[in-house]
């Protein structure tokens, strides 16, 4: 005897997949982009969740001793109320994930992967120690890969990289930065670097970058809480824009084309919105914070 | 006694496109044997018809495969001796096969203007036949107490063995260029499969899907779970058969938009003599699930 079946494709035309199937009330009242809404109790395929495509942020946070006190407070509290904006970037279609990498005398993660933003939570920091910059470039080489943080079957944009930190390096950043330069993620990933106080060094930082128009500096606390927004929500918008690898002629882009423009983006962005900032009457850092 | 079933949605990005979809699947029950096979066409520019490249993939392959078992007794009296060189030979003729149907309508049915339109006259001289027709492969096979299958291109094979845990078990080819799709339309397309046998194991289900299903999970352990969860439910075919598709409609739609293919076949009677501990399995797996997400929320700084 012989079953065989060749499956034509069903076209999925209706506007909810399941309603066709289930009558519950809630089906016609919620909105659409709700997913909970497709997941009822009878369904047993709903305990595995639908995964959209994703956007990991890296941030690299310097927290040497010199970051003690002002800037430390500042940053913590920045990047607590920093979340939920960054968690209304990806509601629509992006899944976004938050990897946090610390650096001082030693470079340690937040948490042991990155985490989906609404889950989240800023553990606050303390500073303390040498400015390890080229372990952190070096550690998020190794970390920064299909067989480590980014090993989630689902498709995934080039991640977001942003970089603070306050002070010159006291290693090798070099010999890191030369490893990391290496890695397929951070090449087409969006880089933004912030300096905080006199003391940092934008040269070092457009290395990261690789350009100066991605990277800005911070003198005092309320600045410090503007750029960070600035370059956190930009670069995760931009991050998790789908640009199309085709132009109108229908010329198949490349991917590097794609990854050039969308960091020529963020750096007109980021310069454009810094211009427009007040400095008010904040204390700089480093009149006696 | 095998049973199974297969399924294919289109993708919401190909909608917004007005493309096709670009995917097929099929399955076939045998006399002591069954065929799961899915396929994904490339679907850019110059793939035109992968569309049809997709569904001649899954005919080649079930054609092929069935001619090895016209001869059951020998093919299973060699397989276990000679497995390596018979799964090469089927994967030639596979591509042999795609090659006919492909040559037979092209020849059919000649490129059209409109199909040349969108491109200059260089571009599309510069674009092989076969290309037009590019797609991936999944083909897999059961027997009473051996499984094979066969792969090239993007997607994947998950197999529920009787000891009720979701594995992959493609060993990939390490020959294959990477950076590269493998596709039926490479001039070396019957060396680019990847391949595997396991042998005197007695196989629940075997699962082949296109890339559209994988990546609509955030991790291979929700992956392989959803597997379990559904051979879990096979035993009531005939009614979860509409859960899958719904389900399937819902990864395409809320996942990466993609189109996604899912083609299973199931021994019933190791399936119901094993509904009980699947059913353990998809209680362990839910369990693990929360243990390894609370672990992840724990802070190291």
């Amino acid at each position: 005897m012989s079953n065989e079946r060749v499956t034509e494709p069903e076209v999925n035309a209706n506007a909810n997949p399941l309603d066709d199937f289930d009558t519950k009330e809630t089906v016609s009242t919620a909105p659409e982009s709700d997913n909970s809404i497709l997941d009822f109790d009878d369904d047993p395929l709903s305990a595995t969740s639908v995964s959209k495509k994703s956007l990991v942020i890296f941030f690299l946070i310097d927290t040497s001793g010199s970051m003690k006190g002002k800037k430390m407070g500042e940053l913590n509290t920045v990047m607590e109320e920093l979340i939920p904006e960054i968690r209304r970037v990806g509601e629509a279609d992006t899944e976004v994930k938050v990897a946090v990498l610390t650096f001082s005398t030693e470079v340690r993660w937040m948490y042991s992967n990155p985490i989906p933003i609404e889950d989240f939570e800023w553990a606050r920091l303390r500073a303390s120690g040498v400015t390890s910059m080229g372990a952190a470039f070096k550690e998020l080489n190794h970390r920064m890969s299909r067989n480590s943080f980014l090993n989630s079957p689902s498709l995934s944009f080039a991640p977001v990289i942003f970089l603070m930190t306050d002070g010159y390096p006291s290693d090798d950043y070099k010999e890191g930065l030369r490893e990391l330069q290496t890695n397929s993620w951070y090449k087409f990933g969006l880089k933004a670097a912030l300096g905080i106080g006199q003391e940092a060094n934008d040269n070092i930082l457009a290395e990261f970058t690789g350009s100066k128009d991605t990277v800005v500096h911070a003198y005092s606390g309320g600045q410090l809480a503007q750029m960070i927004k600035i370059i956190a929500v930009t670069s995760s918008q931009i991050g998790s824009k789908s640009m199309t690898l085709s132009d109108d002629t229908s010329h198949e882009l490349a991917e590097e084309d794609v990854f050039a423009a969308k960091q020529k983006l963020l750096g007109q962005q980021i310069q454009e919105l810094v211009s427009t900032q007040t400095d008010g009457d904040d204390v700089p850092f480093d009149t006696g914070w | 006694m095998f049973n199974g079933f297969s399924h294919s949605v289109m993708g919401a990005s190909h909608e917004k496109t007005n493309l096709v979809c670009q995917d097929s699947s099929a399955f076939k029950v045998g006399d002591h044997y069954a065929i799961a096979v899915v396929a994904d066409g490339h679907g850019s520019k110059k793939h035109f018809r992968s569309h049809m490249g997709s569904k001649f993939a899954v005919e080649a392959a079930i054609e092929a495969i069935d001619r090895f078992y016209e001869d059951r007794e020998a093919f299973e009296k060699n397989l276990p001796v000679n497995h390596k060189l018979i799964i090469k030979n089927i994967e030639k003729q596979i591509i042999s096969n795609w090659n006919m149907k492909i040559d037979k309508h092209l020849a059919e049915n000649p490129v059209t203007d409109e199909e040349k339109s969108k491109f200059t006259p260089e571009e599309f001289e510069a674009i092989l036949p076969e290309s037009y027709y590019g797609s991936t492969l999944v083909a897999a096979v059961a027997g009473d107490d051996y499984t094979f299958g066969v792969q090239i291109g993007d997607g994947s094979l998950v197999a529920i063995f009787d000891d009720c845990k979701a594995v992959m078990p493609m060993e990939y080819n390490e020959s294959a260029p990477a950076n590269v799709t493998a596709s039926v339309c490479n001039s070396n397309a019957a060396g680019m499969f990847s391949s595997f046998y396991a042998p005197k194991k007695k196989l629940i289900a075997l699962y082949g899907s296109t890339d559209g299903l994988y990546t609509s999970f955030g991790s291979e352990y929700d992956f392989l779970d959803y597997h379990t969860i559904i051979t879990s439910q096979l035993a009531n075919l005939d009614t979860f058969k509409e859960v899958i598709k719904n389900n399937l409609a819902k990864r395409s739609r809320f996942g990466t938009e993609d189109d996604i293919s899912l083609s299973c076949i199931y021994n019933e009677e190791l399936l119901n003599e094993k509904l009980d501990v699947l059913k353990k399995k998809v209680e362990e797996n839910k369990q693990a699930a929360a243990d390894r997400k609370a672990a992840l929320l724990n802070k190291k700084v």
